[in-house]
């Protein structure tokens, strides 16, 4: 089940360039989403981690055109390749309420969510919101829609599928919900799944059950997923390739092993370090990040993480960019927006 | 060291309770006759997942909830807390305190800091005037928040700031035993790290002792000296926090430590994964013997059928497996 053994063709599935998302409000401008880029190849796992108020879940959001009002796209693209060989199409130019935009939500693109019972809804049974979802994408009838359903409850490892289909979500546990909610996501087949913290509401021994089972379906149906999470375990886990994101901007990008092992950002290996792993010799003190993160509407100056950064120097009072390691272009694998990492000519 | 708190055999039983007259037709057992000791300076960690009974321990040494049945012996007294009245408890309440998980809901939003963290002080007649005042700084200062920030509300705080203001409310009574559940369970990562460092430092400052409960095996071997492993109301492991996650004794310790994915991509594509099937079963309808052996890939028959008892397998060390000698577990 290990990360490497998983196979991805590397052709682009979808890419984001310069995705700003804004949320205009009585203060001021939000920006939640502050001018990110990076991209999901077919079958690939990208993890995106933050700390709460990163941004991480509207970008989640706003690659399904689903960001809450009055939220919105400002600017950037996200291409999406829906065919291989055709052209790819920009999501951010498509309206929320087209049709264009519902047949690929759900249908190509599908989302979970953190908490499995109240993305749920309580009054219909499990078996009649998967059916609803095959219905609305499938042009099926009912017979075959509550067949779909109990195909994919069973596949998705709930005992009894027959029984299930049956039932209401209260009558299910937390972790057989997450179940539900990826049977759902996956009946129509996707082609990138969307898991926005799918196992933080979880015990630790069913977010295993609940990982393991979605690695276990990537490599059946060959999905790719965005998966994200604050959670670096999880990230180490299932990523291929990881963005780490910091007040509305990715501040490193790169696949999950140049991110663990040679993390570039101060905020990447402050986050590294200052998480209790498991097994090694308890230290006394964790070296922790000092501050929190800045209010949105009060961002510093430059970088956003200056302020709390060790290695602050004179040029952090502007933004850097976000520049790859090797080529120093931003589509190269490994890059970061640090100043410590880029050349003052460029 | 000296013992600060025995535990023994604590039991709380929450009756199930149905149609117009309440008839009682049946008990969830959350815990389930649990017992421990903590000794002064130490931490003790409680660990387990959701339902396993932790919290309603934690709960009950507060005497927040009365306890079924059980015992706590506490400090040099030897006085058993589970049988004072609440009047003969007062004086033992400021010397136990608790730490709460969710610090947006543990704070009144109607109070200021001075006031939340003045509180005990006032209730208990232990500090009057300027010299409250000063204690309050004082306190404020000891978690790392400033004076000015007496005069301000817990909404314009951040979480990790407001579990401070927690632990300083926590602190004014000069306790000698913190409770605290799931500390920094609600917090982002890198604030998690500053309350661990927080609670550490102050431990040492105050010669306190913690019960630290939580869910995140990480955290608590981090922190605690010693570490107890709770599975549906009993716990099933005590031992020192290396031994505990270096060699595990407890099938379901191991298959708790293979279940937390490691930060460290390579060694975590290296490790066998135990899954367990299925959840946790429902408390009010344990299994029979050993709780855990349905989900145990090491159950027998004499599973099914006894219950283990909590025994000592080495100096420090108790488990509650029928098959501990003979298994060799792999810890992390």
């Amino acid at each position: 089940m290990a990360s490497s053994e998983k196979t991805s063709d590397q052709t682009p599935l979808l890419e984001i360039s310069g995705l700003k998302t804004i949320f205009p409000t009585d203060d001021g401008i939000v920006n939640a989403v502050n001018d990110v880029s990076f991209s999901i190849a077919r079958g690939q796992t990208v993890g995106v981690v933050g700390e709460s108020g990163c941004g991480k879940s509207i970008t989640g959001l706003s690659m399904l055109q689903l960001v809450p009002s009055p939220g919105r796209i400002e600017a950037g693209e996200i291409l999406f390749y829906r065919n291989a060989d055709d052209e790819p199409m920009d999501i951010a130019r498509v309206s929320p309420k087209s049709e264009l935009m519902r047949q690929i939500r759900g249908n190509e693109i599908a989302i979970i969510f953190q908490e499995p019972m109240t993305s749920l809804n309580p009054v219909y049974t499990v078996g009649n919101q998967i059916a609803e979802a095959v219905m609305l994408h499938d042009q099926v009838d009912k017979k075959t829609a509550r067949e779909r359903a109990i195909e994919m409850i069973a596949r998705v490892g709930i005992p009894a599928p027959a029984q299930r289909v049956d039932e209401y979500p209260h009558q299910l546990s937390g972790g057989m919900r997450q179940r539900i909610m990826i049977a759902m996501a996956l009946c129509c087949s996707p082609t990138l799944l969307i898991a926005d913290e799918p196992t933080t509401a979880l015990d630790v021994t069913i977010q295993a059950q609940v990982l393991g089972l979605m690695q276990e379906l990537q490599a059946e149906m060959g999905m790719a997923i965005m998966l994200i999470t604050h959670d670096l375990g999880v990230i180490a886990d299932l990523a291929d390739e990881v963005v780490v994101m910091y007040s509305g901007r990715v501040v490193e990008r790169g696949s999950v092993d140049d991110i663990f092992y040679n993390p570039l950002h101060p905020y990447t290996q402050g986050l590294l370090k200052s998480i209790p792993v498991l097994g090694r010799t308890p230290q006394s003190t964790l070296p922790s990040i000092p501050g929190t993160v800045p209010h949105p509407l009060a961002l510093p100056v430059g970088c956003s993480f200056a302020p709390r950064c060790p290695e602050r120097m004179i040029a952090c009072d502007a933004m850097p960019e976000l520049v790859g390691i090797n080529g120093k272009t931003e589509n190269d694998e490994h890059a970061v927006r640090c100043w410590l990492h880029t050349d003052s000519e460029g | 060291m000296t013992k600060l708190l025995e535990v023994n055999d604590l039991r709380k039983y929450f009756p199930i309770q149905k149609g117009i007259f309440q008839r009682t037709i049946g008990y969830v057992k959350a815990v389930d006759g649990i017992s421990f000791d903590v000794q002064r300076g130490e931490t003790l960690g409680l660990v387990g997942e959701s339902g396993c009974g932790k919290t309603t321990a934690g709960r009950c040494l507060l005497r927040l909830i009365p306890p079924t049945s059980g015992s706590f012996i506490f400090g040099e007294e030897q006085v058993d807390l589970a049988k004072l009245s609440q009047q003969e408890l007062r004086p033992f309440r400021r010397r136990i305190q608790m730490i709460f998980q969710d610090p947006h809901a543990s704070l009144n939003p109607r109070m200021t800091v001075g006031d939340i963290v003045g509180e005990p002080m006032r209730v208990n007649r232990t500090e009057t005037g300027s010299a409250l005042q000063d204690r309050i700084v004082e306190l404020l200062e000891s978690v790392g928040l400033r004076p000015q920030d007496t005069r301000r509300y817990p909404h314009a705080f951040s979480g990790g700031q407001r579990q401070r203001i927690g632990i300083a409310r926590a602190l004014a009574l000069q306790p000698e035993l913190i409770v605290a559940d799931e500390p920094v369970s609600a917090l982002d990562v890198s604030v998690q790290a500053q309350i661990l460092n927080l609670l550490a430092e102050l431990r040492e400052k105050f010669q306190l002792s913690y019960i630290f409960i939580a869910h995140d095996l990480s955290v608590v071997e981090h922190i605690s000296d010693r570490v107890a492993v709770m599975y549906l109301g009993k716990i099933v492991e005590i031992s020192d926090a290396e031994t505990l996650y270096q060699s595990p004794k407890h099938p379901y310790t191991e298959a708790l430590i293979s279940a937390v994915p490691l930060p460290d991509p390579s060694a975590q594509r290296k490790r066998e994964h135990i899954r367990l099937e299925g959840d946790v079963p429902d408390p009010s309808q344990p299994p029979t013997g050993c709780y855990f052996h349905p989900r145990c890939r090491y159950a027998t028959d004499i599973c099914k059928q006894e219950t283990p008892e909590l025994r000592q397998v080495a100096q420090g060390v108790q488990v509650a497996c029928h098959h501990s000698d003979t298994l060799a577990l792999q810890g992390v």
